[in-house]
């Protein structure tokens, strides 16, 4: 698991030397306020709140993405696996062939280190497990009866990884699958790769 | 130590940021030409920034390819030389790839160009929260900070 050590280290050191902190309470309310927002522009159809707080973290994450390879410096995953300890640890890195550590990545703009498990056995899907969430801090869910059900807090989350993960070359799809907020007793979100993204050509001349 | 240009293409191919500097020696054209593609007469003697785009990004896009099939998916060429000019390219992880044209004399330009990608392109196009996501036909990459301190990076730091 060296890779995950590795990862992990160069979390952390980005997080401490090279990244500017805002208050984390005023992240948890600029957020809310988003989603709040959201809720009612949408009339409290939650599943049109979800795809909207899915595109937001999508073009959030493409810009993202470079900012994580800047800063850490990190080449390429040269797999799946990779990729997920370099998401959890920095969240910034992905990398070709792969996978960015999304470990990596949460750490650095999150300073939350979520856990990788549950790969399945052809290395193709694997989950993300949130200890903590500031977005979700001081958060309760509406109580009409449907939000429990349908309303994915923190699915920014989902297509902030969409985002960036595309950007270099690797389509993956990320949903929510239990959040604390709904009364699960774990935050966890569901990774799988869809195919690595060739590289576009030019288009052809006369 | 004379830049000639510089160009940044984007993951779809497309140039969207190209900056020339001193006019380039008129063989350098017949030069570049000549790398890019045997297919461009040698008759042709005036070409468009745009095509002179389109052969560099020819050229580094299957140099590219060809280093990576012989030295490994991790490989990547630095630089070419010919008898007029040093071609100088660096590409992130997600498919951006920068390249500068400078005189013979020039040192590696490597370091160059990442500082100009981590310290100028991340700062302030991909930042830039007006800026679109994506850049067809350079929208977003020519504002005027990004032009004003590639300008300063150019002719102070490098030479």
């Amino acid at each position: 698991m060296s890779s995950t050590t590795k990862a992990s280290r160069i979390g952390e050191e980005i997080w401490k030397t090279r990244v500017d902190k805002v208050n984390a309470e005023l992240v948890t309310l600029t957020y809310g306020t988003i989603v709040a927002q959201l809720c009612q522009d949408y009339d409290s159809d939650y599943q049109e709140v979800n795809k909207q707080l899915d595109k937001m973290g999508y073009n959030i994450g493409m810009r993202l993405i470079e900012d994580f390879l800047a800063k850490s410096g990190v080449g390429r995953c040269a797999n799946f696996r990779e990729t997920a300890d370099m998401i959890a640890k920095v969240r910034t890195s992905v990398i070709r062939n792969g996978y960015m550590s999304e470990q990596v990545g949460f750490k650095i703009f999150l300073n939350v280190t979520p856990t990788v498990t549950n790969w399945t056995s052809d290395n193709n899907q694997f989950s993300l497990i949130f200890d903590e969430n500031p977005l979700a801090d001081f958060v309760e869910l509406p109580d009409d009866g449907r939000s429990q059900d349908e309303l994915w807090f923190s699915n920014i989350l989902c297509g902030v990884l969409r985002g960036s993960l595309e950007m270099v070359q690797v389509q993956i799809e990320a949903h929510f699958v239990s959040d604390v907020l709904r009364g699960d007793d774990t935050t966890e979100m569901r990774v799988s790769l869809v195919r690595y993204i060739e590289d576009e050509m030019p288009p052809e001349e006369d | 130590m004379p830049v000639y240009s510089f160009y940044i293409f984007d993951r779809h191919a497309e140039c969207i940021y190209k900056r020339l500097w001193q006019p380039r020696p008129t063989s350098l054209a017949g030069k570049a030409s000549r790398s890019g593609s045997d297919l461009v007469g040698l008759g042709q003697t005036v070409r468009s920034t745009d095509d002179d785009a389109k052969l560099v990004f020819g050229t580094v896009f299957s140099l590219r390819n060809m280093v990576r099939k012989l030295g490994g998916e991790e490989d990547n060429f630095i630089s070419y030389t010919t008898s007029q000019y040093k071609l100088h390219y660096y590409e992130t992880p997600t498919n951006t790839k920068f390249v500068m044209l400078t005189d013979l004399k020039s040192p590696s330009m490597r370091i160059a160009l990442q500082q100009i990608y981590i310290n100028l392109f991340v700062e302030y196009v991909v930042k830039n929260p007006l800026s679109p996501t994506e850049h067809p036909g350079g929208v977003g990459v020519n504002n005027e900070l990004f032009e004003e301190s590639l300008e300063q990076f150019v002719t102070r730091v490098l030479s």
